[in-house]
């Protein structure tokens, strides 16, 4: 495994890139307005690209150049274009009926942080791998997961929706660069293109609301229509 | 215990007790200069307080023997703290093993404990109602400051910020680690929050959303200035954590002779005037929050609070 003999300057690369992509999905979580959920999103796939760069590098990966740049391209700049247009049509700038509000989703992140890391320590220990990194590299994974799943429980929005199904995707990504770099291309491939359909399915999803019910705010799906 | 380091530690003392308002001044003239102002001079704080030490002290009817006590012990508190942080040396000086970092914590809240039993004290609206939102904003912002202690704590293994500046100091990776950056950036809101420099408040100071000003109304004359001076000490006590235990733990005296302390001094001006520019710029840079969103950057303090504990346990 590449994380097993690192020199400490790529295992602190590693762990800064790993952490930035974690404060980003926390910037995601504290803020109200949908464009900033969207920069933050584009922000955290540039260093995702990074970080695959990066595990090239270092772990002499030549393919992992390939999956940055499709990274780069697709995560980076094509999905958020997308969501941008989306948003942009849409004429609706934030987050208006929040279950929770910001400050306090924070700090139900924080919680799901700690509790990564407890999750994090068990897992690295029956794996025999108890390197700093790896339970970083498991953390952020863990609690990137979990904070996905908490935009999806606690925001309304589609759009919100959307953006909570890729930051939890990009957490599972970050986790299998630094975990298993040699994972094979073609399933990168695969799951980029998913993203790509995801993301159209959702656009798809909010025009129809907006005609249909008059609000992108996914609650009105609750209601059955004959 | 020789002569010098008890002469040193006084020295300590009088440094923040005479540098404070200057400290206050610049961030005063810089605020201003921001805005485009003229600005009073930085040595306005000082003319403020030689005028109020020279004015009668009105006392409202309503109030009790609690209204003398705050501003003498708060006055009090901000002149022990110095004695246990590094001001001017890096080494510890006689007496500065009566507490650790928190300890000064403690002391320091004490002091603001006492303003706000004197903002409820007169029984006037504007006291109480500053005192409510004094505590409101204390009650998230003291959970946050423990954190921080416990991150300091573990990064360094001691809770003696003598023990934090040496390891910064040496070591550039634990300068660099997540775990250190991340305690700089909660306890840069924390300071900001303890300055009363939260994006709820404006920039004139006698309002609706008063907060420090609210409790401290029926002051006057020398309690005022004491009042004052005191808030000013806790600024410069603040400033002086944040630069010499965490972020530039540079330009101490090594070995406390004149010289190096009165270098030390100069040192304090310069990084303190930095540490200024920069929560000047914050607060002029960020926009101005309803006042009920007082919780979110306390909520974004919290979360790097336990971002850094998390970090001291992975490296």
């Amino acid at each position: 495994m590449l994380i097993q003999h690192l020199s400490p300057l790529a295992s602190s690369l590693f762990s800064l890139e790993a952490i930035a992509t974690l404060l980003l999905s926390f910037v995601m979580l504290g803020s109200r307005w949908l464009k900033n959920y969207l920069y933050a999103f584009a922000a955290e796939s540039w260093i995702i690209a990074m970080l695959s760069a990066t595990a090239a590098f270092f772990g002499g990966y030549p393919e992992l150049y390939g999956i940055a740049a499709l990274t780069f391209f697709f995560r980076g700049i094509v999905l958020p274009l997308l969501l941008w247009r989306i948003i942009r049509r849409l004429e609706v700038d934030r987050e208006i009926h929040a279950v929770l509000q910001p400050s306090s989703s924070i700090v139900v992140g924080a919680l799901f942080v700690v509790f990564a890391l407890a999750v994090a320590f068990r897992v690295a220990e029956r794996l025999n791998v108890e390197l700093p990194i790896t339970v970083l590299a498991l953390t952020v994974m863990l609690s990137m997961t979990l904070i996905g799943f908490l935009i999806l429980s606690v925001r309304h929005e589609a759009m919100s929706q959307v953006l909570g199904l890729l930051v939890l995707e990009n957490g599972i990504q970050i986790g299998t660069q630094i975990l298993v770099p040699g994972m094979p291309l073609l399933l990168e491939l695969v799951i980029l293109f998913d993203l790509l359909v995801v993301v159209a399915c959702f656009g798809v999803l909010v025009r129809y609301l907006e005609i249909h019910a008059g609000t992108t705010s996914i609650l009105a799906l609750k209601r059955l229509v004959g | 215990m020789n002569t010098r380091e008890i002469l040193l530690q006084i020295g300590q003392v009088l440094t923040v007790l005479l540098l404070a308002p200057l400290l206050q001044g610049i961030i005063h003239q810089f605020e201003e200069r921001v805005q485009r102002g003229q600005g009073p001079g930085i040595f306005q704080p000082y003319r403020d307080l030689w005028k109020l030490f020279h004015k009668q002290i009105v006392v409202p009817e309503t109030a009790s023997w609690l209204f003398w006590v705050p501003p003498i012990v708060a006055f009090t508190c901000m002149l022990t703290v110095p004695i246990l942080i590094p001001v001017l040396t890096d080494f510890p000086l006689p007496l500065s093993d009566m507490g650790d970092i928190l300890g000064g914590g403690l002391i320091l809240t004490l002091g603001s404990f006492l303003i706000i039993l004197a903002g409820l004290d007169t029984s006037s609206a504007y006291g109480g109602i500053g005192s409510s939102r004094a505590v409101m904003v204390s009650i998230l912002a003291e959970p946050t400051l423990i954190l921080v202690f416990v991150g300091i704590t573990l990064l360094a293994k001691a809770m003696i910020p003598f023990v934090v500046n040496h390891l910064l100091v040496a070591s550039w990776p634990a300068y660099f680690s997540p775990a250190h950056l991340f305690l700089v950036a909660a306890f840069f809101i924390l300071l900001l929050v303890e300055t009363d420099r939260m994006p709820i408040h404006s920039s004139t100071h006698i309002e609706v959303y008063m907060i420090e000003e609210g409790r401290i109304l029926e002051y006057s004359g020398p309690l005022l200035a004491l009042l004052k001076w005191a808030s000013a000490m806790k600024q410069f006590i603040l400033y002086a954590i944040f630069c010499n235990v965490l972020v530039l733990p540079w330009a101490l005296s090594l070995k406390g002779t004149a010289i190096g302390a009165l270098g030390a001094a100069a040192g304090l001006i310069v990084k303190f005037t930095l540490v200024g520019c920069v929560v000047v710029f914050v607060e002029t840079a960020q926009s101005r929050l309803r006042f009920y969103r007082y919780q979110e950057p306390l909520a974004a303090s919290f979360l790097l609070a336990i971002l850094a504990i998390i970090g001291t346990q992975i490296f």
